[in-house]
């Protein structure tokens, strides 16, 4: 998809975050994942690591060589990437005490590729 | 799981689900949506017998598990037989599924369908299309709690 199309997207789900709290951290969790996998992506095809017909669509199974690349390229957006997608089992598939400090977890590893991604942009 | 942690799974996002707007929500409203129908219908295969109720947790391949050892708060992998099922079909279950939850099932497969082109991709649905989306999931919702036996909102 296109870099405006993986933006608009994670503005999309981002505005509809903005109206939940940790309290809600399954949803919270969801949410960060589906926002930070378009900011992700958006990353990527950036940095020229992914054309933009070849969305990824989970970070973790990505081949061992192209994580090496990004982790290169993009210093911090896989563990980003990486820490919101560990907490689906324990808190959203599972019920793991302590989901709202994942949730909170999750908002500051979305707020960082969002960093990312307007970091980014700005070196044009 | 066992079957009162997915109820009460389910009753977390179902209420969940009743904050979102299908419309200006879109995403997280059909991701919630298939994560309550998901553990619903985990609950209701595991009250018939289909599938077992272990202290198990779906990672993201499929029949691969997580187990919990509650004292010191840390997951193991496990291979197992079901099991929560990650979403309808996946992994494929080897007992018989009754039919009420093999209908709930397919209503639920309409809300997982949702997710490439409206959530993942940019396709924007037609007008209207989310009543077709809320009627899916109660269909769901309603077949999979007369199966359990239990109301849709806690007593």
């Amino acid at each position: 998809m296109k870099v405006a199309a993986h933006l608009a997207k994670a503005e999309r789900i981002g505005a509809s975050l903005a109206r939940c709290t940790t309290a809600d951290y399954e949803t919270v969790i969801e949410g960060c994942m589906l926002a930070g996998t378009h900011l992700f992506n958006l990353l990527l095809h950036e940095a020229g690591l992914r054309r933009d017909d070849q969305d990824a669509m989970h970070s973790e199974f990505l081949g061992a060589g192209e994580r090496r690349k990004i982790a290169i390229r993009l210093p911090g957006v896989l563990e980003a990437m990486d820490t919101i997608e560990s907490l689906r089992t324990g808190y959203v598939r599972g019920d793991l005490p302590g989901g709202e400090a994942a949730a909170g977890r999750a908002f500051a590893s979305l707020a960082e590729l969002r960093r990312q991604a307007a970091a980014l942009a700005a070196r044009g | 799981m066992k079957i009162d942690a997915h109820l009460q799974k389910f009753r977390r996002l179902d209420a969940m689900l009743a904050r979102l707007d299908p419309v200006a929500d879109r995403e997280l409203w059909i991701w919630t949506a298939m994560n309550s129908g998901v553990h619903l219908l985990n609950a209701a295969l595991h009250h018939v017998g289909t599938t077992d109720a272990t202290d198990s947790f779906h990672t993201q391949v499929e029949g691969l598990y997580a187990v919990p050892d509650r004292n010191r708060g840390t997951l193991r992998d496990c291979l197992q037989a079901p099991g929560d099922v990650m979403h309808f079909g996946q992994p494929p279950l080897a007992r018989p599924v009754p039919a009420p939850i093999l209908r709930a099932g397919e209503a639920l497969r309409e809300i997982e369908d949702l997710r490439e082109p409206f959530v993942r991709g940019d396709s924007v649905p037609p007008n209207g299309a989310e009543a077709g989306w809320s009627a899916a999931y109660d269909a769901c919702i309603t077949g999979l709690c007369k199966q359990l036996g239990i109301a849709r909102q806690a007593a």
